[in-house]
This record gives structure tokens, sequence and C-alpha cells, in this order.
């Protein structure tokens, strides 16, 4: 592997323990600044652990280096549970972390403005006025994709993305991810290897501990995805990772 | 308070007797704050929070008894302490309770209480305890509701946003304890105020019952404010004034809360009939 390039996170020898269950054990890895990076593993290695470890979420041991030491980060989590019976439409939820100005008093001009353009970016401006708790996985997913956006962010959280998301939403996620490019970092958690090799610039393999990081290149071969996934999966893998 | 006599002698239209001008104003003031604390408790799944620290201010005025502080000075803090505590509870122990608790529990005290009251042996120290008496509300009190009205402007002003992103979404709203605990202690004041006007059973059927009843009918969160506030004057002034008529002549406390829940059934039903499946017309 070459030269490590410059990172916005780096995470040192951080581990963590569910009970008595290690889940994370001395993951040391970097994140490359204003890249896309993409965190792959089966289900269960951790991946979604070590978000929740970076935003601070969970105790854990170790340390993760931000650059800049207090970035704004935007977070759109896999499965968000929503109280679905409270009135809540989508545009007052975006704008609860954007206005200082209270709903019950209404929206401000700009505000709507801004919410309205931004939805515009993720494709959901037909569900501005809708209730928060009758979208479906995917409608929600942009909602929250919205509202990570709407904090301007210096480092973007997508975990899991690709789940539950329509073919639609899926073409749209692409098409976003790649507008991103060069504007702010990306972290994405995937366990869809197809996902991570059309957008990451940057893996890392996750199963409870670093198996390899680096360029999608170095990563995506045999022996490493049999290394990460186990050894069944690894051949399955060996025609995918030619093409 | 040369303002309050102006205001009751206005009043004078409504009820001939002070007490339930008095009444009238106290349950108003106390609709203004009450109604959007029980909004935000009910979003942040605390309904028996109110309950909670209601009861417990029996145990805050034995306490300031032996200190020998003021009862009422004493129950407050001793409320604050709790609900801070409650809050820090919460944290750690991820405790949950329901609103349909708060509400059962509520009405069935309210229905009991409510055939007690109309017999006056029966009736008694219990009574007292549960119901309060809106209608022994002193001048000092309704100034006590008075300030906690403007708190409550101020909590709502400020912090409304963030205490419904928190609720809705605790991931997008990471790292804000000092929220959370400011929300403890300003619904313990809530609470404590509520229950030495009114009664512990009256302050959380003001708090939850109408956020329940609203929450059934908005779709926005403008509506789901505007509508708690409603459903909170409108409950209280209506069940005072059928307390006080000649053939009912029961608590009004009890008969307020009762009046709260009817608005919440009627309301749950009109929320059925609009969810209900419904037919359409395949083209």
């Amino acid at each position: 592997m070459s030269e490590s390039p410059p990172a916005a996170v780096k995470f040192q020898e951080v581990g963590t323990t569910l009970g008595e269950y290690e889940v994370l054990r001395a993951v040391t890895a970097l994140v490359p600044k204003g890249r896309q990076t993409v965190i792959i593993g089966p289900n269960g290695a951790g991946k979604s652990t070590l978000i929740h470890c970076l935003l601070g979420q969970i105790p854990y041991l170790g340390r993760v280096v931000f650059d800049p030491p207090k970035p704004k980060v935007g977070y759109v989590p896999q499965r968000p549970d929503f109280d679905r019976f409270l009135p809540l439409s989508a545009r007052e939820f975006l704008a609860l972390s954007l206005a200082r100005r209270p709903i019950w008093l209404g929206l401000a001009k700009g505000a709507r403005t801004k919410i309205k353009a931004t939805l515009a970016k993720v494709a959901a401006e037909d569900l501005a006025g809708k209730p928060l708790g009758s979208l479906s996985g995917g409608e929600t997913q942009r909602i929250l994709l919205a509202a990570a956006l709407l904090k301007e962010p210096d480092l973007l959280i997508l975990d899991e993305p690709a789940t539950g998301v329509d073919v639609y939403g899926e073409r749209l996620l692409c098409e976003l991810l790649e507008g991103f490019k060069d504007s702010f970092t990306v972290l994405m958690v995937s366990h869809d290897l197809a996902t991570a090799k059309a957008h990451g610039d940057w893996v890392i393999c996750l199963n409870r501990r670093v198996v390899a990081e680096g360029e999608p290149e170095a990563i995506f071969r045999p022996e490493i995805l049999a290394a990460t996934f186990g050894l069944h999966q690894g051949l399955l893998f060996n025609s995918a990772a030619k093409d | 308070m040369a303002g309050l006599e102006t205001l009751y002698e206005g009043l004078g239209f409504f009820y001939e007797p002070l007490f339930m001008r008095r009444a009238m104003v106290a349950l108003f003031l106390l609709s203004l704050a009450v109604s959007g604390a029980g909004v935000l408790a009910v979003s942040r799944r605390l309904a028996f929070f109110p309950d909670a620290i209601g009861h417990s201010s029996l145990a805050g005025l034995a306490l300031g008894l032996l200190v020998g502080l003021d009862p009422k000075v004493a129950t407050l803090l001793f409320g604050l302490v709790l609900g801070l505590m409650i809050v820090f509870l919460a944290k750690r122990i991820k405790l949950s309770a329901d609103v349909s608790l708060a509400l059962v529990f509520s009405g069935a005290v309210a229905l009991g209480l409510a055939l007690v009251s109309r017999d006056p042996v029966a009736s008694g120290g219990l009574a007292r305890w549960f119901m309060g008496d809106v209608l022994t509300t002193s001048d000092q009190e309704i100034a006590a509701i008075l300030a906690l009205d403007l708190v409550a402007a101020l909590v709502f002003l400020l912090f409304y946003n963030q205490l419904i992103l928190s609720a809705v979404f605790p991931a997008g709203a990471y790292g804000r304890v000092f929220l959370d605990y400011l929300f403890g202690a300003f619904l313990a004041a809530v609470s404590i105020l509520a229950v030495q006007a009114v009664g512990a059973l009256l302050a959380t059927a003001l708090l939850v019952t109408p956020a329940a009843t609203a929450r059934a009918l908005a779709v926005t969160g403008r509506a789901f404010f505007w509508l708690a506030l409603t459903f909170s004057l409108v409950a209280g002034q209506l069940g005072l004034w059928i307390s006080y008529q000649p053939g009912v002549n029961a608590s009004a406390g009890a008969t307020i809360v009762l009046t709260g829940l009817v608005f919440l059934i009627l309301a749950s039903l009109y929320r059925r009939y609009r969810d209900r499946p419904k037919k359409v017309n395949a083209n």
C-alpha cells in the first residue's frame, strides 16, 4: 500500500464490547478527506457499531481523531424508529434542526425555501407536507438525507443507504453520491459489494477487526474478500471480482 | 393585586361566586403552560411524569415539615430533584411508560372521586389530596401560575424544536444532555405548580389528556400544539361550568378530567373513522 492519504477521521485501536461479546477489536483505520469511504463486511461485523463509536453514542476504548477537530456531521441511520403517531410533517421535521423559530409558530419563509431546495436535491419535494409517520422506508431515508444535507456537513455518514430502498431510490442514491464527490467526506456502511465497488474510492474491510483497507483495486481481490466474508463467500467473489 | 380585582369583576357575567371566577382565571392561565408541556411530555413518552411527580409531592410535603420549610417551596424543590432524577434514570436504564397507562389511571380515579364527591360525608381528605381544589385557588397561587406561564413561554420559544427533535429522532439530537435535564426540571415545575393549584389528578389530566386528544387529530406539529392548547382551555372551562350546574354539583376537578376524557374518546373515534380502509376506484 502506498502512503496514507490525509484523513478526515482516524480510528486508533478502537474496541468495544456488548456484554461479554467483543464487537470490535483494536480497529485502526482511516477515512480519507474529501473522498468516499465504504466500510464493508458481513452481518454482525460491527460496521454500524464502529459508526456509533465515531458518533460518540456508545463507550469505547481507543481514540477517534477528527480533522477538523469538531466536524459538522450529517448522519443517516439504517433503521430510524420514528413514533409513527406523532403529528409532524416532513417539512416540519427538517425545520426542527434548521430553524430557531419554534414550529408551532409556523415556518419562516427563508427556512421554507431552503427546505424546498434541499428536498428537490433528494427528489422528495412532494413529501414536504406528508406526515413523517406515513412515509415508506425509502422515503424516510431521503428525508433523513435531506436533514443531513441541511447541516452542510463536513462529514456525511450513511449507514446501509441501499437497504430498504426501491430501485428508483437506488439510482437516485448513485446520482447523489456522484454529486457529493469533492464537496465533503462521505463514509458509508454497506454489506453490498456492488455499492462499495461503484462508489467507494477507499474501502475498509471489517469483520470485528480490520481485515484490510485501501483503494478498491487493492481490496476487491478474492483472498481479501474471503478473509472478510468467510471462505465460501470468497470463492463466489472470485468471479465477481474479475469484472 | 388591582389587576386581578378588575378581572374578577369583569368575569361576574359568568359566575356569581368569586371563587368560581378565580377558578376560571387559574384554569385559563394553567392551560397556557400545561398544554404545551403536555405535548412535549407525550412526544417524549413521559406521560407518566406528572403523575409520578404529583404523587410524590406528599413526600416533599413531609420532608418540608421535617426541615421546617414552607410546604409549597418544599414540594417544588423536592419535585425538581425528582424530575432530574427521573431523567437520569431514563437515560441509564431505558425506562418507558405508556400514555394509555396515565390516562386509564387518571380516568379510573377521577370517576371514583366524581361519585364520592357527590356524597358530602365520603368526600374528605382523600378527595382534597387527589383533586386539590381548583375552587380554593388563592391569588397567590394565580400569581405563581402566571410566573410559570412566563417560564413556559421561554421554553416553548427557545427550545421547542430541539425538544421535539430529540423525541422524534434521538440520533439527530445526540449529545444534548443539557436539554433533557432542562426539560425534566421544567416539567417537574409545571407538574408541581399544577398539583398545588388543582391537585395531582387534575394536573395529570390537564397535561396529558389534551395532548393525547390533539395527537389523535393533528397531522402537523403546529396543529398538535394549538389543538392541545384549545382542548385544554375548552375542557377546563366547560368542565368547570358543568360541575357548577345545579343538577350535577360534582367536584370541579373530577368533572374537568371527565370532560377532557370525553373529548379524547370522541377524537379517537373520529380518527378511526377518518383512517378507515376505503375503497379506491380502479381506473
